[in-house]
């Protein structure tokens, strides 16, 4: 007797419900979709679209502002949404209930991520349609690792999100330690405004940590310099740090 | 073959002993209720049995299966509504169903599922706009969707009106009569007296009975009671010399007789012979709830028991 595994049209389905549930939730949407999008917006209409030495003749708001908006909306799903969607099913019981079915208790997770995955998708190409249509935006110089680069930093804020989930008593509780993490890696990033402003050593925490590491390097792609190994190492070291801190500690109830 | 075998099971959470060498065999297309009050072990048992806890000692084989080592092979062939388990609140009852049978090799068709439990219309209701008695159908629809060989439903019940709660238990003669076999937790005693074929009785984690609801009723000293209202105060001796009486109590100026036998001829003819008038004589025969108070040491005083106990969170 073989044992029996759910087909791919479960894992199909369960991903697709877990979209579907993405879409009813309107609060969880407005704030990772359109909140960046209107920060992003507020930059634009102070830019003057004049290309800047520091970014290589590329205007700041295609080579820094635009990258800030697309690593806000990553950040915003992969630590906030997705760890409070997570905390909510395991406060509920939806994942003990799934625990006594045939469904393997990560096809949840790995659901959930593709979901919010598609999430970050329509946020991405709908900033990048605003800035390129309002703002004419030029696209980085260098597309293949711009994708590269911003599938690492994914990769980073989802562990962290993982982790959060991992260790959040409660959905409230994963709110607010999601939109700590957030706030504190962007402000430290150069989200509010440029780095060079900070202490040095906070300066040079941020600019380690997921948001300033993805920002950073993002940023390099679109004014066709090779992102800084640094940067890089910075994310690859969080994805693979938090994301096994957060399978260590993961609780299923 | 014994569907469920449950052998010298244990469990303790550090210093509490949840279950407490707990064996009993549960035969194949009954309805097999475990019995007893919230924190009573009845959770922590059949979640050994569900396989998604692992006890400490004992032997446990569903259908051949060990739970803790064959869990992928067991939830195939296992249907389980468990006490506290949820959906995501957006998620549609429609949608709910269509998943739960995506994560099985065989199962039920899920729009006939639906239309047996009732909640055809409730297809695009989602989930936290269900009543209580609906989302207990769909959490029997999803329990029951991979057509699975055995249930368990854990108080399930719990919270429902007294209408909703007819319903379901309708539904769960259903099950059995469609060849499942159920396993059912309750501490609702009308509620296993009603549908249960056997009923374990577990009291501070230990297995306190086993038998028919009605053998568990019959050893009962006393399984009659007469009540009535006597017009003016009398001497309860005229009564508690009498053959097959047990006790006498006088409650508020209502009097409590139990005994055994022809107990309110006994009674009532005594009250006639001594010039006792008496009002609203009733006769009461014993319940599985007058059959678990004996069973379980404590006199109905003492606790809150059967429907006004259910909203505490087990």
């Amino acid at each position: 007797m073989t044992t029996y595994r759910p087909p791919a049209r479960a894992w199909a389905l369960l991903t697709w419900t877990e979209a579907k549930l993405v879409t009813r939730d309107i609060a969880g949407l407005v704030v990772p979709l359109f909140l960046p999008m209107l920060i992003m917006v507020m930059y634009g209409l102070g830019a003057d679209g004049e290309g800047t030495e520091r970014f290589r003749g590329v205007p700041a708001f295609d080579a820094y502002v635009v990258p800030m908006t697309l690593v806000m909306v990553v950040a915003l799903i992969g630590m906030v949404n997705m760890p409070a969607v997570l905390a909510a099913y395991r406060g509920s019981g939806v994942l003990r209930r799934l625990e006594v079915t045939p469904a393997p208790p990560v096809m949840i997770l790995v659901a959930q991520v593709l979901a919010a995955l598609a999430q970050v998708l329509v946020g991405v190409v709908l900033a990048l349609l605003v800035a390129r249509l309002a703002f004419g935006m030029s696209m980085p110089r260098d597309p293949l690792p711009a994708i590269g680069v911003f599938c690492l930093a994914t990769a980073a804020v989802y562990a962290l999100g993982m982790l959060v989930a991992a260790i959040a008593p409660t959905t409230n509780a994963a709110v607010a330690i999601g939109l700590v993490l957030f706030f504190a890696t962007m402000a430290l990033g150069g989200g509010f405004g440029p780095r060079e402003n900070l202490p040095d050593g906070l300066a040079a925490l941020g600019e380690h940590l997921p948001y300033g590491a993805g920002l950073e390097a993002l940023s390099a792609t679109w004014t066709g310099v090779a992102p800084d190994l640094r940067h890089l190492a910075a994310l690859a070291g969080a994805a693979v740090l938090a994301g096994a801190a957060a399978a260590k500690t993961f609780r299923w109830d | 073959m014994a569907v469920v075998e449950v052998e010298g099971l244990c469990k303790r959470y550090g210093e509490t002993v949840a279950v407490d060498d707990v064996s009993f065999a549960v035969e194949r297309g009954e309805i097999f209720g475990i019995v007893g009050r919230n924190g009573a072990g009845k959770t922590t048992l059949v979640e050994c049995v569900e396989g998604v806890r692992r006890p400490d000692r004992g032997r446990i084989r569903v259908l051949g299966l060990d739970p803790s080592r064959d869990r992928a092979r067991l939830r195939q062939v296992m249907g389980a509504q468990l006490q506290g388990g949820a959906l995501p609140e957006k998620l549609r009852v429609g949608e709910a169903v269509a998943l739960y049978r995506s994560f099985y090799a065989e199962g039920a068709d899920p729009a006939r599922l639906l239309d047996e439990l009732g909640l055809s219309a409730k297809r695009d209701t989602a989930f936290e706009n269900l009543s209580g008695g609906q989302a207990q159908r769909l959490s029997i629809a999803l329990a029951l969707i991979g057509k699975p060989r055995i249930a368990v439903l854990d108080e399930l019940t719990t919270g429902l009106d007294p209408r909703a709660r007819r319903g379901v238990w309708e539904l769960i003669e259903q099950i059995r009569d469609s060849g499942v076999t159920v396993l059912l937790v309750t501490h609702f005693m009308p509620e296993a007296e009603r549908l249960c074929d056997r009923v374990a009785v577990i009291d501070r984690g230990r297995l306190a009975a086993l038998d028919t609801p009605g053998g568990l009723i019959a050893r009962l000293d006393s399984p009659q009671r007469v009540r009535f209202r006597a017009a003016a105060p009398f001497d309860a001796a005229v009564l508690t010399g009498l053959d097959g009486v047990g006790e006498v109590r006088t409650d508020r100026g209502e009097t409590v007789v139990t005994g055994t036998g022809n107990l309110l001829h006994a009674v009532g003819s005594a009250l006639v012979r001594h010039g006792v008038v008496a009002t609203g004589t009733r006769l009461e025969t014993a319940t599985l709830d007058d059959a678990f108070l004996a069973l379980t040491g404590r006199t109905p005083g003492e606790e809150p028991t059967g429907e006004s106990g259910e909203e505490e969170p087990a």
